[in-house]
């Protein structure tokens, strides 16, 4: 086996393989300053230079698109980890409900949510939409849209409602923004999305062929800076990172290739990805922050926009435990990622208490039991601070696939 | 010939072991552990790796996978890691092939493995948080009688009347000692009693793992004499049944199953390129 280089951030002794290796390290400790700053200091500074808006939006998925059309600045609110304390939130919420809605009630009740101008509250489960509840009782002065996805996928039912959802919201985002939403302002935003997914997925497929290169938890920085920044900004960010790791000579490990799945909505604490890469994993896929690729393929930026943002959610949007499948098998798109990355075992990480992620669960595992692919799962929260059982168990089972599958 | 160095990544500890597998036979070349003593522990891994193998005089270049287990994420240049119930499991073997479980005693826990003839993980129990069990107990707890830590098993074994610790809490126990040198309890007693106390966590742990015939000690307290007397007097006294052995490597156990099984690991990826998968 060959040991390419003896550096992780390129102290190879070659210069250039160390100058991308500071410029790697440099690039994520921006992301992490992103990641840390729960009062959002770029987007009140993006609004300042802009004299614009800014929209909220929960996980999974909104056409940011639209937002982006209008002018405004589309963020993404995915709780507040673990460096929040939760005093005021924990009262609207029963212990049984998971931690995500908890801590963005204490971002909006603390002030940290000021800077948003109007929210989204996508149909994920029934505690968002009690959320986007609640978010209209305490803050009223705000806009407040619960976004209903469809669940019907036929394009003359679904599609026709999604449609007039979709109309609904630009029509909003007109009168937010005071900027007319023109066809051809929404195709400019488009093709900048798509060039933004096509950036996401040029990484992901780096991360996979080359797991040592792109890290689980750097990726999950870059993708979470792209909740905050704009979508220009962010593929500047992915450009710049592409490049300066791919000159560098990052130590490839012996690691078990393994997919994390089922935490597309309340997010693992960074160290949790530490850990578990840390425990011998190379978590070459996951569906965290999935916002960014939920549509698989690039969006149609010929004819009526409009109808190209429904017919991108109904025929080319990713399977998930929040949307449903009629005619097509349960677990059939995460086998096909688990062939085509040649993964050797997946971990299930659901959030405590996530009903969609957990009731998901049980049919994923049956599928993978067909298919002959190693799991094993866990529970986590935001804000849990010791990965040692996680770690334990991660390392078990990168150690079992090594060794006895 | 697959030349391959595992190396365990402790708290206070990291032990090294050198090993070369020739046609499915493994033959141990050196050991060696650098201790930590409040120094950067990657610095420590360097040093003590570069005078492994200058003394084997083996170049880094001959190795053919660098192991890790423990905290592993600490060695920047391994090949692959592996968990360390994983490698205490194997390094028993290697160290006693009629071996069917280990009781690894390292600084801060320590947890009884069983495994089949092959090394893999049947089952395990390990202590909890609480450090009574460990070895970083018994290291605070001679600071306290002011005895080096290697002279601990002798005296052990020389008690005559050794006073039981009274409680499992580790905080606790640490007052006990305090109250029994003041009441003139012997050094001897006191260390028994510790060592019978741990002992009793030992078995119980051996008992709930499932563990069965010969079972090896692994880990930093694997060779303390009088921890082990103590822990077949334990083992006796529940009816356990069971075997309990040492060996001069025990403590290397966890770098030596490494080493192993990166030598498994090389020889299977080396398989897969020639099969082109």
């Amino acid at each position: 086996m060959e040991h390419a280089c003896d550096c992780e951030r390129g102290a190879s002794g070659d210069s250039s393989c160390a100058d991308s290796g500071s410029e790697v390290s440099e690039i994520v400790r921006r992301c992490e300053e992103l990641y840390d700053d729960l009062d959002l200091g770029y987007v009140k500074k993006w609004k300042e230079e802009h004299r614009s808006k800014a929209i909220g939006f929960l996980p999974i998925y909104v056409p940011r698109e639209l937002i982006h059309a209008a002018g405004m600045l589309p963020v993404g609110i995915m709780g507040a980890g673990d460096s929040l304390e939760i005093i005021r939130g924990d009262a609207y919420y029963q212990s049984y409900i998971c931690h995500l809605p908890r801590s963005v009630i204490e971002l909006g009740l603390s002030g940290r949510l000021d800077c948003i101008d109007g929210f989204l509250f996508p149909s994920i489960c029934d505690v968002i939409r009690n959320l986007s509840g609640m978010w209209m009782s305490l803050f009223g002065g705000k806009y407040v849209k619960y976004l209903d996805l469809p669940q019907n996928l036929a394009p003359a039912l679904g599609g026709k409602f999604y449609r007039h959802e979709l109309t609904r919201i630009r029509a909003d985002f007109e009168r937010i923004s005071g900027r007319e939403i023109t066809d051809d302002r929404l195709r400019k935003s488009i093709r900048t999305y798509n060039q933004n997914s096509r950036l996401v997925r040029d990484l992901f497929r780096i991360r996979s062929e080359t797991p040592e290169l792109a890290p689980a938890s750097e990726v999950h920085l870059l993708m979470r800076a792209g909740n905050v920044l704009s979508v220009e900004d962010h593929s500047s960010l992915l450009m710049e990172y592409i490049s300066a790791t791919m000159k560098t000579k990052r130590k490839k490990m012996d690691n078990a290739r393994i997919v994390l799945h089922g935490a597309f909505c309340e997010q693992p604490p960074l160290g949790l990805l530490r850990s578990l890469e840390n425990a011998g994993c190379d978590i070459v896929d996951d569906d965290l922050v999935l916002v960014n690729r939920w549509i698989k393929d690039p969006v149609s930026t010929s004819g009526d926009p409009m109808d190209a943002l429904v017919d991108a959610y109904l025929h080319h949007s990713v399977a998930n435990a929040s949307k449903y499948i009629a005619d097509d098998e349960k677990g059939r798109e995460l086998i096909e990622t688990c062939r085509s990355k040649r993964v050797e075992g997946v971990i299930f990480a659901a959030p405590s208490f996530c009903d969609p992620s957990l009731l998901e669960l049980p049919m994923l595992q049956d599928a993978l039991d067909r298919a002959g692919i190693e799991h094993t799962n866990f529970r986590y929260s935001e804000d849990m601070g010791q990965f040692h059982s996680i770690r334990e168990q991660a390392g078990t089972f990168a150690d079992s696939i090594k060794l006895w599958s | 010939m697959t030349l391959t160095i595992g190396i365990d990544v402790g708290s206070s500890a990291i032990k090294f072991a050198l090993m070369e597998i020739v046609s499915g036979e493994e033959k141990l070349i050196g050991v060696r552990t650098g201790r930590i003593r409040r120094r950067d522990p990657k610095s420590v891994i360097v040093e003590t790796f570069e005078h492994l193998l200058e003394e084997s005089e083996v170049s880094k270049d001959d190795l053919d996978y660098i192991a890790t287990t423990g905290d592993g994420e600490l060695c920047e240049f391994r090949t692959g890691h592996f968990y360390g119930m994983t490698t205490h499991a194997r390094g028993a073997l290697f160290l006693n092939k009629d071996a069917n479980a280990a009781l690894d005693i390292g600084a801060l826990h320590a947890r009884a493995i069983s495994f089949d003839p092959r090394g893999k993980v049947l089952g395990y129990r390990m202590t909890s948080q609480c450090a009574s069990g460990s070895g970083q107990f018994l290291e605070n707890i001679v600071r306290y009688l002011g005895i080096a830590l290697d002279e601990v098993g002798e005296l052990s074994q020389k008690a005559d009347n050794p006073e039981i610790v009274s409680s499992i809490c580790a905080v606790l126990a640490e007052t006990d000692v305090i109250n029994m040198v003041s009441r003139g309890i012997s050094a001897p007693n006191i260390l028994k009693g510790i060592h019978l106390s741990m002992a009793g966590r030992f078995a119980k742990l051996l008992r709930s793992s499932g563990s069965s015939g010969l079972v090896m000690a692994t880990g930093g307290l694997a060779r303390d004499a009088g921890l082990i007397a103590a822990t077949r007097e334990e083992i006796a006294r529940q009816g356990l049944g069971l075997e309990f052995v040492t060996h001069e490597h025990s403590p290397c156990a966890g770098a030596i199953g490494a080493a192993i099984w990166g030598a498994f690991r090389y020889e299977k990826l080396r398989q897969r390129e020639i099969a082109g998968v």
